[in-house]
C-alpha cells in the first residue's frame, strides 16, 4: 500500500488538504440506500480515482430510541424490545438483558435453565455466523453470482435452526423466551434428538460451503484486506471474532464464564492474520466449535426446574433498587454489555438508565481506520468481514 | 481488582474509595485514571454511559466508563464521574480511539460535552435535532425541527 | 441464383438469424434463472406458462409498461442513444458466423451460410466488440451518477485490457488456417480437426483464454466488475429504467450468446461434428448446440464464483493473459512452418 495513505489510516481526522495537492478527489456517498451496507448506513468516501483516501461512517438511520423507550417499561415488558435491536441474534441479546437484571438482583438461575440458555446461545451463534457468511460472500460475489448461491445454502441450515427455535419458543425470530430468573419455555419432547440430527447435517454442510467458495478468487479478495492490528482493535473496543482475528486470545465464554460455560471446555479460535481472511477463519472455526460444544451440552443436560424458586410472573414484581453496574456476555459479534442504573420510576419497577453496549458500533468505528488505501471494491469486503448489524449499531 | 492495580490506584488516587464496585472519581482524575489503567493492561475500551440525574439542587450528570483486560478472568474496572449542571469532561479519545463514536453518542443522547474530542457532533440524531432525548426532562412529544 | 444478390442474401439469412439470436437471448434469461435456481436449491420462475417458460414475455411486458425515466441532470441525447447501441453492436457480431456445412463430392467440407462472408471476417467481430466500449462508457458518463461513472471507467479499462489477449488468441486460428475469413477458418477445421483439439497445446490454451476474455468483454462473473451490484450498485444501468434497462439486460444475454457462438466457431469447428453432420441445415443445430453448451458453462461459472477486484483483473490480463497469448501466436506460427515444411 502507498505510504501516502498511512497518516489517514493512523488518524481518521487527519486533514484532507494535506493529501497530494494535485489530486482530483471525488466524494462518493455509499448508502444510506446501497445493497451492501447491511442495513441502513452511510459511508462518505473521498476517492482518488478508485482508491479511498478517507472514509467517514454516518449512522443513526435505524435509531429507534430503545434506551429511551425502556425507561418507561417494566423489567418484564422489556425482553421483546431486547431481541429486536440485533435482529440476527435475538436470543443472545435477550440473555444479555436477563443476565444484567439477575446480576443486579442477585437471582440464582437453576442449572437446567443455564444449560438451556447455553444451548440456545450456541445455536444462535451458528445461525448468526451463517448469515454473516452469506452476506460476506454476497458482497464479494454479488446478488447475481456465486455469493447468492452461498446464501441459499446457508439459509437451508438457518431454516432448520428457526424450526428448532420455533419448537421451543413458538416463535421463529423474536423469541421472548427468557424471563428474569430462568426460562419461560422448557425443551419439548424429542427436541434434543432433533438438535443432534441438525448438528450432523450442519457438520456436513460446512464442507459443502468450503467446496463452494474456497478458491483463488476468495483468497485474493480477502487476504491482506482490512488489516487491523491488535492494539487498534483493543483501543476501539472491538470484541468477539473480530478481536480474535487480530490475534488476541480473549473470549468471555472461557475467560469470564456465564450461563453454563464453566461446565464445558471452550476452545477459543484465534487467528493471527488480522485481515478479512483471518476474520473468516475465526468465524468458520467458531461454528465448528459451537457444534462440538452443543454435543457436550446435550450430553450433560441436567433435569430440574427451569425457573427460580420465585418465578417472576407479575409485570411489576421485579424491582431493581438504586445502584449501578455493568454486566456483559459474549454474543456472536462480541461483548453485549448492559450498563444498568436501578431505582427508576414506580419504586424501581422501571430502569433509571439502561445502556446497551453494542459490539457492532465499536466495529463500525474501525471502518475509517481500515479503508484508506483500499479500493471501492474492498469496502464491501471490509464491512462484510466486520459483520455489523445496523439495528444494533443505531438501536 | 488485583493487588498490584489496587496499590497503584491507592498511590495515585488516595481520595478514591477502592472498595466500591463502581469507583466514584472526581472529574479531574477521569483522564489520569484511564491512562493509568491503560498502562496496567486494561487496554480493551468497553463502554461509556452518561446519565441525567435531576434533583432538588439542580441537574447532575454521571458519566461511567468501563475498561477491561483481555486476559483470563476478564477483570474490568468501572468508574463514574459526577458532573454539575453544565456537564463536560475530558475526552478519552487520545487513549482509546473507540471513544470517538461512543462519546459522540453520549453527547448526542445525553448532552455531555467531551473536551478535546476531535469531532463533537451528533451521532444518531440529525444535526438540527433540538434537545437530548435521554435527559429526564425531555418530553418525547416535544416539538422538533420538521422533516425536510 | 437469388442468393447471389448480397442484400437479398443478408435479408434472407440475416432476419431469421436475428430472430433466433434475440429469442435465444430472451429465453437465455429464463434458462439462466431456472439453471441458477437449480444450483441454489430454489425453484426459480415456474408460474408463467408451462414450467414458467413465458416468464420472459411477462418481464418484457412489464419493462415496456414502465415509465421511461430520464434523470433531469443527465445528458439527455447521449443517455437515450446509449441504451440502443450496445444491442446493435452485439447482434451485428453474428453477421460473419458461418452456420452451415456443405459436403463436396470428394468428401471435403465447406462452410456456408454466413450472413456476409467477409474476406477479413475475423476483424469484424473483434472491431465491433472493441466499439462496444463506447456506448457503455457514454451511458456511464451521461447518467451523471458517480457510481455509473466509476462503472464506465472500469468498463473502459477492462474492455481495452482484455481486447489485447482476445485479438492475440484470435490470431491463433487465423495463423493455423492461413486466412482471416471465418468461412476459411471453419472449413479448415472441418477438414483438419478442431483448433481446440488439434494442434495439441496452443489451440486448447488459446481456446481457454479466448473464452475467458470473451467473458470479460461480455461482463460476466468473475469479470463483471463494471456492474458489480454489491459495490457500485449495477454500474452503468443504475439510472436506466423501463425498456432501456431491459435493453441493457437483453444486450448482456445477446452479447454472451454471441461470444459463445464466436468461440464455438473459432475453436470448436462451428457447424461441424466429427461424425457426419447430415444435411446442411443440421450444421445450424450443431452450432446452436455448441453455443448453448458454452452458454451453460458461462452461467455455471457465474452462479458459483466470486468476482475479482478491478486491479486484480488488470493484473490477470497484463501479467498472464497477454504474455501467454503472445507466446501462443509464436507457437502456432512455428507449428505452421514445421507442418508446411513436411
Amino acid at each position: 500500500m502507498d505510504p501516502i495513505f498511512q497518516p489517514f489510516r493512523d488518524d481518521p481526522h487527519y486533514p484532507l488538504d494535506r493529501y497530494e495537492a494535485a489530486a482530483d478527489l471525488m466524494l462518493l456517498n455509499m448508502g444510506p440506500q446501497h445493497p451492501s451496507t447491511h442495513g441502513v448506513f452511510r459511508l462518505k468516501l473521498v476517492l482518488d480515482g478508485e482508491i479511498i483516501v478517507k472514509a467517514v461512517p454516518y449512522m443513526g438511520y435505524l435509531h429507534r430510541g430503545v434506551e429511551k423507550m425502556v425507561e418507561g417499561l417494566t423489567f418484564a415488558q422489556m425482553t421483546p424490545i431486547f431481541n429486536k435491536h440485533d435482529y440476527v441474534s435475538p436470543m443472545t441479546n435477550e440473555q444479555a438483558y436477563a443476565v444484567a437484571v439477575e446480576t443486579a438482583l442477585g437471582i440464582e438461575v437453576p442449572r437446567r435453565a443455564r444449560y438451556i440458555r447455553t444451548i440456545l446461545a450456541e445455536i444462535q451463534r451458528i445461525a448468526s455466523h451463517l448469515l454473516w457468511l452469506s452476506t460476506f460472500t454476497l458482497d464479494m460475489g454479488g446478488v447475481i453470482g456465486g455469493g447468492a448461491a452461498m446464501m441459499m445454502y446457508n439459509f437451508r441450515e438457518r431454516e432448520d435452526i428457526f424450526d428448532l427455535f420455533e419448537a421451543v419458543t413458538g416463535s421463529r425470530f423474536h423469541y421472548n423466551t427468557h424471563c428474569i430468573g430462568g426460562q419461560r419455555h422448557d425443551l419439548p419432547e424429542g427436541w434434543v434428538q432433533r438438535v443432534r440430527a441438525f448438528l450432523d447435517r450442519q457438520e456436513r454442510a460446512f464442507d459443502e460451503y468450503l467446496r463452494l467458495i474456497r478458491n483463488d478468487i476468495f483468497d485474493l479478495r480477502t487476504k491482506g484486506v482490512g488489516v487491523m492490528s491488535a492494539d487498534l482493535a483493543l483501543g476501539l473496543g472491538i470484541t468477539g471474532p473480530n478481536l480474535r482475528a487480530s490475534g488476541v486470545d480473549f473470549d468471555m465464554r472461557r475467560d469470564a464464564p456465564f450461563h453454563a460455560y464453566d461446565e464445558v471446555e471452550v476452545r477459543v479460535a484465534v487467528a493471527q492474520g488480522c485481515d478479512a481472511y483471518a476474520r473468516y477463519e475465526v468465524r468458520m472455526a467458531e461454528m465448528r466449535e459451537s457444534v462440538r460444544i452443543l454435543r457436550l451440552l446435550l450430553d450433560q443436560l441436567p433435569e430440574g426446574p427451569i425457573c427460580g424458586s420465585k418465578p417472576v410472573k407479575m409485570a411489576n414484581a421485579v424491582r431493581v433498587p438504586d445502584g449501578r453496574g455493568y454486566t456483559a456476555i459474549e454474543g456472536p459479534r462480541g461483548e453485549i454489555g448492559t450498563w444498568l442504573i436501578g431505582g427508576g420510576e414506580d419504586k424501581g419497577a422501571k430502569p433509571f438508565r439502561l445502556k446497551i453496549r453494542p459490539p457492532s458500533l465499536h466495529a463500525m468505528a474501525a471502518m475509517s481506520y481500515l479503508l484508506p488505501g483500499h479500493t471501492v471494491s474492498d469496502v464491501v469486503v471490509v464491512l462484510g468481514s466486520l459483520d455489523p448489524i445496523m439495528g444494533e449499531v443505531d438501536r | 481488582m488485583d493487588a498490584t492495580l489496587r496499590e497503584a490506584l491507592a498511590a495515585r488516587f488516595p481520595a478514591v474509595d477502592l472498595d466500591q464496585d463502581v469507583l466514584l472519581v472526581p472529574a479531574a482524575d477521569h483522564y489520569p485514571l484511564a491512562a493509568l489503567l491503560k498502562e496496567q493492561g486494561y487496554t480493551l475500551y468497553v463502554t461509556v454511559a452518561a446519565s441525567h440525574h435531576p434533583g432538588p439542587e439542580g441537574d447532575a450528570f454521571e458519566v461511567a466508563t468501563v475498561l477491561r483486560r483481555p486476559v483470563r478472568g476478564a477483570p474490568s474496572v468501572a468508574w463514574r464521574v459526577v458532573l454539575g449542571a453544565d456537564p463536560h469532561l475530558q475526552s478519552l479519545y487520545p487513549l482509546f480511539p473507540g471513544a470517538d463514536l461512543q462519546e459522540r453518542e453520549q453527547l448526542d443522547l445525553v448532552g455531555v460535552r467531551f473536551d478535546g474530542h476531535p469531532n463533537p457532533v451528533r451521532l444518531m440524531l440529525s444535526e438540527d435535532w433540538v434537545g437530548h432525548p435521554l435527559r429526564k426532562d425531555y418530553a418525547p412529544n416535544m416539538p422538533h425541527a420538521p422533516w425536510r | 441464383m437469388i442468393l447471389d444478390n448480397p442484400y437479398l442474401h443478408a435479408l434472407i439469412v440475416g432476419l431469421p438469424l436475428l430472430a433466433v439470436a434475440l429469442t435465444v437471448a430472451g429465453f437465455g434469461v429464463f434458462y439462466e434463472r431456472r439453471f441458477a435456481a437449480w444450483i441454489q436449491l430454489r425453484r426459480g420462475p415456474v408460474w408463467v406458462g408451462p414450467q414458467g417458460i413465458f416468464q420472459i414475455v411477462a418481464d418484457a411486458l412489464k419493462m415496456f409498461q414502465k415509465e421511461d425515466l430520464v434523470p433531469a441532470s443527465a445528458d439527455q441525447a447521449i443517455f437515450k442513444l446509449a441504451s440502443w447501441f450496445p444491442m446493435f453492436l452485439a447482434l451485428s457480431l453474428l453477421a460473419v458466423v458461418p452456420m452451415g456445412a456443405v459436403e463436396a463430392e470428394d468428401g471435403s467440407w465447406t462452410a456456408a451460410w454466413a450472413v456476409s462472408s467477409l474476406d477479413v471476417g475475423i476483424l469484424w467481430p473483434l472491431a465491433l466488440g472493441g466499439l462496444m466500449v463506447f456506448p457503455l462508457w457514454a451511458a456511464g458518463w451521461s447518467s451523471n451518477n458517480k457510481y455509473s461513472l466509476l462503472s464506465g471507467m472500469r468498463m473502459v479499462a477492462q474492455g481495452i485490457s482484455y481486447e489485447i489477449p482476445m485479438v492475440l488468441t484470435a490470431m491463433v486460428p487465423v495463423i493455423l488456417a492461413g486466412s482471416l475469413s471465418l468461412d476459411d477458418i471453419v472449413t479448415y477445421q472441418m477438414n483438419h480437426g478442431w483448433f481446440a483439439v488439434w494442434p495439441p497445446g496452443p489451440g486448447l490454451v488459446a481456446f481457454v483464454i479466448f473464452f475467458l476474455t470473451s467473458l470479460a468483454e461480455a461482463d460476466r462473473v468473475p469479470f463483471d466488475i463494471p456492474e458489480a451490484e454489491s459495490e457500485i450498485v449495477g454500474g452503468i444501468t443504475i439510472e436506466y429504467s423501463g425498456i432501456r434497462m431491459g435493453l441493457f439486460v437483453l444486450t448482456e444475454y445477446a452479447h454472451t450468446f454471441v461470444a459463445a457462438a464466436l468461440t464455438a466457431t473459432l475453436f470448436l469447428g462451428g457447424p461441424h461434428m466429427p461424425f457426419s453432420v447430415g444435411p446442411a441445415w443440421m450444421g445450424v443445430v450443431w452450432l446452436l448446440g455448441k453455443t448453448l453448451f458454452l452458454f451453460f458453462v458461462i452461467y455455471w461459472i457465474r452462479w458459483t464464483w466470486l468476482r475479482y477486484r478491478a486491479d486484480q483483473l488488470m493484473d490477470l490480463a497484463w501479467r498472464w493473459l497477454v504474455p501467454v497469448s503472445l507466446g501462443l501466436v509464436m507457437l502456432s506460427a512455428v507449428w505452421v512452418q514445421l507442418m508446411e515444411g513436411k
